[in-house]
């Protein structure tokens, strides 16, 4: 199941070092032929693929800015992914020991099931009643359970096997301790059912309702995508174009018949490819390593990710084309970059809110992203399930966009 | 008679009150290598700008070729080439990734290689702009601003910072783009320069134009009104010097 990660991963450096190391001396040996055009029917378009592809390019091959864009959010995907107890999930195990001072058959099969089960891990060196204690006092283990000498023996006057189970625990143990007790009484209900066939007439059976349900890493890996496209779509435009105005680039540009809707995008294009990338190597990692369960089309995933890289990256544009230098661009990218991070959930569910607070932080940019993300991944919902989250990135866009036109400044 | 290329008529510029560019008229004619001097602040940039479409028109007209200026921004900047003072491109870029980039800027798809062998950086193709030199980014700089056959050229102080090899190589440069029968406007600091490489020059100032004539004729005139160098002319200066030590080769 984690194999299709593996798999992922290993394909996305594959092609990583193809576009960095084979590539270039692929076309260094074949330089591609002169074909010259002097007139090209959509000159428009052909201006923006050739800036698209050369910015793809030039973000390949700078180290930091692979970094950035690459290594940066699987830094965060593995200390949040971390936090969250992403590779445990729901799954609750004790750490018991377990006395057998019983030796009957029974006794035998019942804890060798123990040492197999994955509620219950065995501590091996606890052989005696002695140092189970010791262990428990020092929290090594959550409980012991011993079963006694006449366990599991057949007593007279009866034709099956009984016994009592003792479940010892500490003082500081004592949930761990009464839960386990629990859940053995539910394990003997069913061996006793196997001996006695007594009728129950009234009976309580639990059953799990959603099995998709959400665990704390599916919020967490949500909020870290979409805190990655934060980072590709408006640290990206902020630390670049300020440094282009400086050196005056965009002035040179700006001295060409280029226009602005065909700069913002091409940038949007390459931003789309390289954020694909690197979200598909999140993608890769968490589920190779913290037990992602993809339930949705990667398809689908896959255009309302790079819908949602379009809608943030305008605000990038916006406050990066807006600035005459970062120290215009830094503090704006600031303001309103960390509120919204905080108030999307992208590090903590927005669910933990007030109910005043969650209203007012559903229309934020960020928030259908991450809701949009999550609905998609984890709980198998489709495009056309989510059109309040695309309906809100649209209004956005438009928005967003209309802003970024308006202030855009070439120098 | 040959024709004009250029006609700017009565430009104005008004910065916070002040006339930067105080109603200034003159004429550039086709081939011609054309300077415009003057001190800092005499509104030389400004008035280069407003050719260039990079600045608001404030009064008068400009016509490049035929199109107005303030009305037809985007079919002069498709006739137009410009150099900047300090050329600048952004690095992990190969030169002829520049080349392709600014030729695909007017939606032109061209060989690169054409235009970075004219300017002798042919051999750097596949090296990236930061591993140039400075007199290497002028050359790409100018190679990078004739990618659509412009017919007016544009050098904001070409030279400076140059070595004297390098500077000699732009002068040749520049007058192989003009005899491809491009027009040539350029400022500059060094009066040697706009003497040897000009055919006419502009002398600004507090934003007037206070002569416009040959580099020849203007000495001339000053001449006339009996101006008497106080040393005596060498028949050699300290640059013949150096060139003469150092040879003509291009070092970079």
């Amino acid at each position: 199941m984690h194999h299709s990660g593996f798999y992922l991963l290993i394909a996305v450096i594959v092609l990583l070092i193809f576009f960095r190391r084979v590539w270039p001396r692929l076309r260094a040996n074949h330089p591609t032929k002169p074909v010259v055009h002097r007139s090209i029917k959509h000159k428009s378009f052909y201006t923006v693929q050739v800036f698209s592809r050369l910015n793809t390019r030039r973000f390949f091959r700078d180290r930091l800015a692979l970094f950035f864009g690459i290594l940066f959010p699987l830094i965060f995907l593995f200390v949040f992914g971390g936090i969250s107890g992403g590779s445990k999930n729901n799954n609750v195990s004790f750490r018991v020991a377990v006395i057998n001072e019983s030796h009957s058959a029974f006794a035998q099969q019942f804890s060798h099931q123990l040492s197999t089960s994955k509620t219950f891990k065995i501590n091996k060196d606890a052989t005696t009643l002695a140092t189970a204690k010791d262990k428990m006092a020092k929290s090594q283990v959550d409980a012991t359970i011993v079963l006694p000498a006449d366990f599991g023996t057949v007593k007279p006057g009866q034709n099956y096997p009984s016994g009592e189970a003792k479940v010892l625990y500490s003082q500081n143990s004592v949930s761990a301790g009464q839960t386990l007790t629990t859940v053995l009484e539910g394990e003997f209900k069913r061996v006793n059912a196997k001996f006695v066939s007594t009728q129950q007439p009234f009976t309580a059976v639990g059953q799990q309702l959603n099995e998709k349900s959400l665990t704390s890493f599916d919020y967490t890996f949500a909020g870290l995508l979409g805190f990655s496209i934060v980072g590709l779509g408006i640290f990206g435009p902020v630390n670049v174009f300020p440094e282009l105005k400086k050196q005056g680039i965009l002035r040179r540009l700006h001295t060409t018949p280029l226009k602005v809707w065909q700069y913002f995008t091409s940038t949007m294009i390459s931003q789309a490819i390289i954020g694909l990338i690197s979200l598909a190597i999140m993608f890769a990692v968490a589920i190779a390593v913290f037990h992602l369960k993809v339930v949705g089309n990667y398809l689908e995933i896959a255009i309302f990710l790079v819908f949602s890289i379009i809608t943030i990256l305008g605000i990038g544009l916006a406050i990066g084309g807006w600035a005459k230098n970062e120290r215009q661009a830094a503090p704006l990218a600031n303001i309103i970059v960390f509120p919204m991070i905080f108030l999307s959930g992208t590090f903590f569910p927005r669910f933990l809110m007030p109910e005043w607070l969650q209203s007012i932080t559903y229309y934020l940019p960020l928030t259908p992203v991450i809701d949009g993300v999550r609905l998609l991944v984890t709980e198998g919902k489709h495009l056309t399930d989510i059109g309040t989250q695309l309906g809100l990135l649209g209004i956005w866009t438009v928005i967003i966009y209309f802003i970024a036109f308006r202030v855009f400044r070439w120098e | 008679m040959s024709e004009v290329i250029l006609k700017v008529k009565d430009l104005r510029k008004v910065y916070d009150g002040k006339p930067a560019v105080d109603g200034i008229n003159f004429e550039v004619k086709k081939g011609e290598i054309f300077g415009i001097l003057g001190p800092n602040g005499a509104g030389k940039t400004t008035t280069l700008e407003m050719i260039e479409t990079m600045r608001e028109i404030d009064g008068g007209s400009i016509t490049v070729d035929g199109l107005d200026v303030a009305s037809q921004p985007n079919e002069v900047k498709a006739t137009i080439g410009v150099q900047p003072q300090s050329p600048a491109f952004q690095d992990k870029t190969r030169l002829s990734e520049i080349i392709e980039l600014f030729a695909a800027a007017y939606g032109e798809n061209v060989d690169p290689m054409e235009f970075l062998n004219d300017v002798k950086l042919g051999e750097k193709a596949n090296a990236y702009v930061e591993q140039l030199s400075g007199g290497q980014k002028q050359r790409l700089s100018i190679a990078a601003a004739l990618v659509h056959s412009p017919k007016l050229f544009f050098m904001d102080e070409p030279t400076t910072g140059l070595d004297p090899q390098a500077r000699r190589n732009l002068w040749d440069l520049t007058r192989e783009v003009r005899d491809k029968g491009v027009t040539v406007i350029m400022t500059t600091h060094y009066m040697d320069e706009a003497e040897i490489l000009c055919d006419r020059v502009a002398v600004m100032d507090n934003g007037k134009i206070i002569a416009i004539d040959t580099p020849k004729n203007l000495i001339q005139q000053l001449l006339k009104r009996g101006f008497k160098k106080e040393q005596q002319v060498e028949q050699a200066n300290l640059e013949d010097v150096f060139i003469d030590l150092t040879g003509k080769a291009l070092r970079d």
